[in-house]
Order: structure tokens, then sequence, then C-alpha cells
């Protein structure tokens, strides 16, 4: 049902990936690829105007149907309803809406529930304006052999990697990849370590993934499980028992194996994974939540990967809960988004040892999620964070803002009051265009490596 | 330790026959532990404890088929949940009080930390039907939802003799929590068993203190032959008028990772859930005598069932020890039991030890006994209750 025949087909995909696999990691040149905030590297761009932003909300009890849904906004400023809602498509029932991820052709869009491990998938190329469920895969737990609450949905080549944030066992932070092919069948579950490797105990703990391919490495951060994800936040905070279940590792692995090479201790719930595409630079980011520091993973010059500590982002103590993350395209900035305070900053990333907060600006009451576009003019924000995690009574604002960045301030485009709409709690975005055939290509093609073997089920069959 | 006549147990969902089905199971009370009664209505079998544990071990038990008995009372971790001071339920809503242990759970003479249930049988529907444990929406939806699960055919006709059934359900569930039972500890060994050196010298001092000076066998007893540690009855600590009258702290020190802690301000944390009520087991006979008081818990296998207190409020035994050291909190209702103990530094040191001796030598083979039922299986294709209109609907 859900096939790959678009012009960024499997094969283009597959040969992207096969460059590694049949180069020994050496083919690739290295790229300036970017996202348009954290999509795969094996999924084609936008790199003008996006037209359309959904993003995947959490229903809330009382505000209109209730249900989860993903809501599509018109955000082509050339568009009679540019900054307007022009669809929502609820799905049922409220399964803690979380993150979504594009497919390999960026046709499909699959969505999960972290309380119900429903996993979603939407058809965004018939109609992008207009999307449409066309599968829910309902047994996740049971097929992966256990694992709660699909997070990222990762495309590669054919496949998409889901990481699992729990277990059916205790609800706690032991869990694993799981691998599904394009058509949303279960393919591999691949646990987080647990074992010492290098001189670190693995936790078991995951989060979100992130792959380079020309490094064949993947980057996995942790999280925690099911029981602290779905509890009030301030009630987690001050009990001492839930607080100390969070994840402080993550790990690097030979992407292409899934086996891992290194363990990483990196304490207070190391979230979002990304890579930075700037050209030689190769090295991976991501903040820890509780601690709110800021780490960056490179090669040292025998080739082995190290973890840094480069910087702390406000007063821990104020734990100020640093979420979402955006890489620029040039690799040479990010935003980082702090919950607490609602605000987005931005940090100068040209030395990635000794990155600098150089911005910061007060987005709404709550902010979590971030979303840039290629150029990085454009900058959205979503508020919610969790169900459970989302401040109450007068903090809980909803919304998706979209401002302008001049690279000296924000200033706001449009921005949507999703409780006035009756929606529910904004979370995770993704652009899309409405021609389908204006998306880029990977950088990989244009690089031209289609004479390049395909060996696909070798490399993501795994 | 007085019991209760059973002949004059009765609920509201038992017959009053006694099943003639399946194959009666005995169960032989370990060193320590008194022999365990048996409602007459509901004697145990083969069949209802295979059926009570798969049913406890099903998450389908839920509304939305993610939480089952066994997700709060977590077999690896004493039938209880470490990782949580007070439980967390269906999407997340917050209960009030800590997950209790279910290990001896068949001796209690009343259920839940104030007592308001009385029968292992009835007490099922409690956490079934609770909108913030597992929301099931009505008892009868419960019983179309399991009579709809095709693992469970069959299995109420053999161990019952007859369909899923609201009663069924309670008498299966309470049987298997009725095989939970765990003595045999190396306490028992030294004070029942005569093995004079299963006890170390230091937890012997820690049995005498726990007798003595440290006044905690005033309400958790200990008898001649057996011992459940607890007197059945409901005391004020002040631990949860605290909570009821102060419930914010002007700041937390908060973990933010495995050595790093910080002081967070209170205000901080306005924004989110405040603490709910809990008057104990006033809610239950609306007495003011009895406002902040909770059940005494068993201690056996206390070493593993932490966090400890009706809202797991403190972390260790260590913290235990200290806080009646101090004579609990006080309040107009505090328990005249409690007194400032001045226990010094090697009293408290053994009061720790000895309660370190009070796990059971079953625990694994009860969790690998837990775990022989599967957890995750196929859900149903449409809501139990749309299938069951379709089905009522299509009937001539």
């Amino acid at each position: 049902m859900i096939q790959c025949k678009n012009r960024f087909s499997r094969k283009i995909l597959a040969t992207a990936l096969s460059a590694i696999v049949a180069s020994g990691m050496t083919a690739l040149p290295a790229t300036s690829l970017a996202d348009e905030t954290s999509c795969s590297p094996f999924t084609p761009l936008i790199k003008g105007q996006e037209d359309l932003v959904y993003v995947w909300t959490l229903g809330v009890e009382g505000v209109g149907d209730g249900s989860d849904k993903l809501v599509t906004v018109d955000v082509n400023p050339k568009s009679r309803h540019y900054g307007k809602v022009i669809d929502s498509l609820s799905v049922g029932g409220r399964n803690e809406a979380h993150h979504v991820g594009l497919s390999d052709d960026r046709r499909f869009l699959w969505g999960g529930g972290l309380d119900s491990s429903h996993i979603f998938i939407f058809d965004i190329y018939s109609d992008p304006a207009k999307p449409k469920l066309v599968k829910i895969i309902k047994d996740f737990v049971e097929k992966s052999g256990g694992i709660v609450g699909p997070h990222t949905f990762y495309a590669t080549p054919g496949r998409m990697i889901i990481t699992g944030l729990s277990n059916n066992k205790d609800h706690g932070g032991t869990t694993a990849h799981v691998i599904y092919n394009n058509k949303g069948e279960h393919v591999k579950t691949v646990h987080i370590p647990t074992a010492e490797l290098n001189g670190v105990k693995g936790d078991g703990y995951n989060y979100d993934v992130a792959i380079n391919p020309k490094k064949n490495a993947m980057l996995s951060t942790s999280f925690t499980g099911w029981n602290n994800y779905m509890m009030d936040l301030g009630k987690m905070v001050k009990d001492p028992e839930a607080m100390k279940h969070f994840g402080n590792t993550s790990v690097m692995w030979d992407f292409k194996t899934m086996k891992p090479l290194k363990i990483f201790n990196t304490p207070g719930a190391p979230l979002e994974a990304r890579w930075n595409w700037g050209k030689g630079q190769d090295f991976a980011v991501t903040t820890a939540a509780l601690t709110s520091k800021v780490w960056v993973y490179m090669q040292d010059n025998k080739g082995e990967w190290q973890a840094h500590d480069v910087a702390t982002i406000g007063n821990p103590a104020d734990i100020p809960l640093p979420v979402d993350i955006s890489m620029t395209a040039d690799g040479k900035g990010m935003w980082i988004n702090t919950f607490m305070d609602g605000s987005s900053r931005y940090w100068d990333f040209s030395d990635p040892l000794w990155p600098k907060e150089m911005f910061k600006k007060k987005i709404g009451s709550q902010v979590n999620m971030v979303s840039q576009s290629y150029d990085g003019k454009r900058v959205y924000y979503t508020s919610s964070l969790l169900g459970n995690w989302d401040k109450k009574g007068q903090d809980d604002e909803q919304f998706l803002k979209m401002y302008h960045w001049d690279g000296k301030d924000l200033k706001l485009g449009f921005e949507i009051d999703f409780y006035k709409e009756k929606l529910g709690r904004a979370h995770h975005m993704k652009f899309q265009a409405r021609d389908m055939k204006s998306l880029k290509p990977l950088h990989a093609e244009a690089e031209g490596l289609d004479n390049l073997r395909v060996v696909l089920n070798a490399a993501s069959a795994q | 330790m007085k019991r209760l006549p059973w002949f004059a147990w009765s609920g509201i969902f038992h017959s009053a026959w006694v099943y003639a089905i399946g194959t009666p199971v005995q169960l032989d009370p370990p060193l320590g532990l008194p022999p365990l009664s048996i409602p007459a209505a509901n004697p145990l079998t083969r069949e209802k404890i295979d059926l009570g544990r798969r049913l406890f071990m099903d998450r389908r038990l839920s509304h939305n088929n993610t939480m089952s008995c066994a997700m709060c009372h977590v077999p690896e971790q004493g039938f209880t949940s470490h990782e949580l001071g007070t439980a967390i339920g269906m999407q997340g809503r917050s209960l009030r009080r800590n997950s209790p242990t279910l290990y001896n759970i068949g001796y209690h003479l009343s259920l839940f930390h104030e007592g308001r249930e009385l029968h292992l049988e009835d007490q099922v529907w409690g956490p079934l039907l609770t909108k913030v444990e597992m929301d099931m929406p009505s008892i009868g939806y419960v019983v179309e939802k399991v009579r709809l699960l095709d693992e469970y055919k069959g299995q109420f006709e053999a161990a019952f003799g007859g369909p899923v059934s609201a009663e069924r359900i309670g008498h299966a569930l309470a049987s298997f929590q009725r095989t939970l039972i765990s003595g045999n500890s190396r306490f028992d060994r030294w004070f029942y068993g005569d093995d004079k050196s299963a006890l170390n010298l230091r937890e012997q001092k820690g049995f005498e203190i726990f007798m003595g000076k440290g006044r905690c066998a005033t309400c958790h007893w200990v008898d001649e032959k057996t011992a459940l540690f607890t007197d059945h009855k409901f005391h004020n600590t002040g631990l949860g008028w605290e909570r009821s009258m102060f419930p914010e702290r002007n700041n937390y020190k908060v973990q933010l990772a495995p050595g790093i802690f910080v002081q967070v301000m209170g205000a901080l944390l306005k924004s989110f859930e405040p603490p709910q009520a809990d008057v104990g087991r006033y809610e239950v006979t609306l007495d003011t005598k009895d406002r902040w008081a909770y059940k005494t818990p068993m201690l056996r296998n206390v070493a593993i069932t932490r966090p400890y207190m009706h809202d797991g409020s403190l972390s260790t035994l260590e913290d235990v020890v200290e806080f009646y050291d101090k004579g609990g909190i006080d309040n107009e209702n505090k328990s005249p039991l409690l007194m400032p103990l001045k226990l010094d530094s090697e009293e408290k040191t053994a009061l720790v030890a000895f309660m370190n001796s009070l796990t059971g030598d079953n625990l694994e083979a009860l969790t690998r006994d837990a775990r022989s039922a599967p957890v995750t299986l196929p859900v149903l294709s449409k809501d139990a209750a749309d299938l069951y209109m379709d089905a009522v609907l299509a009937a001539p």
C-alpha cells in the first residue's frame, strides 16, 4: 500500500546509501546537506518556500472533539489562506501524539502516540493540503517485542527507524530502536545497550536518532520511560524516585550494522540529536534537558568518536529545560528552545567547541518545537512538550507561531491559537510542498552517485 | 493475630455456594507465616489461579490497552514500583499514593492505604473502574471486553463452569494474588526455626530495638509463632497531615543526574498540578479521629519494596528510621504511640540491618511465575462496546 514511486525512489535513496557500503565510507565527498529542521538526510528537501506546515496535535479533553489530530496550516505568503488552518484530521483518542517523520520519498508522514503506541501513517502527496490517514499500526508493542512509546521516525532507504521510549514490562526507560519497512511492517528490533562498552555502562534508554551516511554513524540519545513522560511535570520534579530514572547516556552506532560503537556518559537526558552538515564539519550535537548541557560529538585524530561538554544553557538550578534544537543549513548556528521560560535562543556554532548564545527571545509562556526553513529566514514554533508536562492554567498557551529571522531579531509573521481554534496542544511540525516536483534531490544524488551499485538490502534490511 | 470468621465474609459480587470445579490447591504457609484463610465462596484452584495471573498481567484490562495490574505492581520491583513515589495511571493521571506491595496481600484484613475495601474479590473493581487508574467505562464493559478476547475463550468455563462474569473476574484475580506468599526469611529461620546463625549480631541487636526501644512492634506485630508485622490498624504519623496542611515547600532538592542535585524554588513549579487532598482513613469513616491515618504496612520484604510510606515520600529504610526516631510529625491527631526514640547511630544501623533480614526466600520464583503470563496480546479490532452493539443489533 505504501510504496515509493516518485523520482526520489528507493533506487536513488539506496544508491546514496550503497555509496557508503561500496566505497568503504570514503566515496562521498563532504556535503553541505541540510534539513529544514531535522529531516533525515535520506529525505528530499524543500529548499525554497514551504507551502504547508503539518502540526501533530494532542487532543485535550473538553477542547473541540478532544482527539489527537494532524493539523495542516497554509504558510505560503502568496496564498489567500496564509497563516490559516486549512485542514484538521482527527485520528481518534488521545494517544499522546508526539513526533512525526517523513518517509524516504516525502510522500508519507508517520506519527506516533507515546501512550497508546499507535502509529498513524498519512498520505501527504495525493493532496498535500488534505492529508489522508491510510494506515494505523496498532500492534507496535506486540510486533516489537514489548517496546512502548514510538518517538522518532527517521527515514532510511525503504525503512523507517522508530525509537522507542519505554517498555511493556515496567513502563521504565529500557527500550529499543524498532525498524519498520515502508509498507508498515516490522523488520527488526535493536535494543539499546545495557552492558558496558568502552568503560561506560549503557542504561538502555532511548530518545532520538540522527544519521551521518558519510561517516556511517548514527547517534542516539536518551530520555525516560512512560512513568515519567506521562506524569505531570511538577509532580515528577518533586518525586525523588521519578527523578532517578532518566537516561544519562548517548550512543554512537555503526549505522550499517546497527551495532553500538561507543557509549558516552552525557548525564541528564540528552534529547534531540542533530548532525551538522557544514562542509568538512561532521559533528553532531545534543542538549541535555535536565543538566542544560550542550554536547558536541567529534572524531579525534584517530577517528574515534568523542563527546565534548561545550556549554551550559541558562541556569540549571532554574531547570530551563532545553528541548528542541534546530541547526542552520550552513551548520554555523543553532536554535535552542528552553521550555520553562518559553524562550528561543540562537547560538553561534562557528566554533563548535566554543559555542556562544547570541540572542534570546521569549516566544510564549512555554515553547517546545522549533523548525526553520532551509534558508533559515523563517522559524516556526509550537508550544506543547508533553500532555502532562505542559503548564496548567493561564500559562498553558498552545500555539503555532512563525517568525522572520534577519540574523538579528525574530519578527512575528503569524500566529495561531490552537485552543481558540479548538484543536489542542500543538506539537511536532513538518513542512510540505504542494508541488512534489519542486522537492530538491538528495545531496547525494547531486554528487553523481547513480552509477554506484545498489545494495539496498545489504545496507538497510539488517 | 486475630482471625476473622470467614464464614461471615460477604461481598457484593459473591455467590453463596462453593465452586466444586477445578483442581484444588492447598497453600502451605512458609516458616513465619500463619495459615492463609481462603473464603469459602472462592476456594483456590489451579484453573482460577492461572486465569487470575493472566488477567493480572494483561494490559488489555485497561480502557486503552496500556495498563495492567502489573504495570503498577511490577513483579521485578517487589510487586510495587521502585520508580515512582506515587503511582501514575491512565494517560499519566496522578494518583495520590504509593503502589503497595502485593506480597502476602492475602493476609490483609482491609485493602488500600485507608482500608476502604474489605475483600480481595471486590478490590479489583476499584483500579479497573477508577478514571485515574485503568479507566474502564463500566463493569459490563469489562465483562464484555474479556469475553471477546480470544485468549480467554473457554478459560472461565474451565475455572468456574460458566462464562465470564464480574464476580468470576474478581474471584480469579483474588485467587492469583493470594498465591503471592513470601516468608521463610533469614529472620524467620532465626526466630521461628532455631537457626541461630541466620542473623548476625547486628541484626539480632536490630530485632531487640525493633521490639523494645524502637517501639516498632507496637504497630508491626510479631507473634509467638508467626509474624505479619502489622496490627491491621490505621495510624496518623503526621506525614499525611503535613502533606495536606503544607502541600508546597519553598524549595525542593532535585536530582538532575546521578550525583548532580539542585535546589529548585517551589515558585518555579506553580504552573503545574498542585498536590491532591488526602485525608486518609477519614475518607472511609468520616470520623475526625481518623484524619490522616493510614494502614500499618506489613514489613516482610521491606528491603525490596521501596519507596516507603503511603505517599512514597521516603526513599530508604534509613529515612524511615530517622522519621520515626523523631517521633513522627506533631499534629492534633497524631498517634499517641509515636514519640521521639533517641536512637543512636549504631541502633539505627542495627534496626535497618534487621529489616533487611525480612526478605523471603521465594521472590525470584514469584516473579517467574507472574511473568509466565503474556503481557501484550492482540487488541480487539473494534471497541468492545461497539462489538457488543453490532452483535445485539444483528440478533434476530
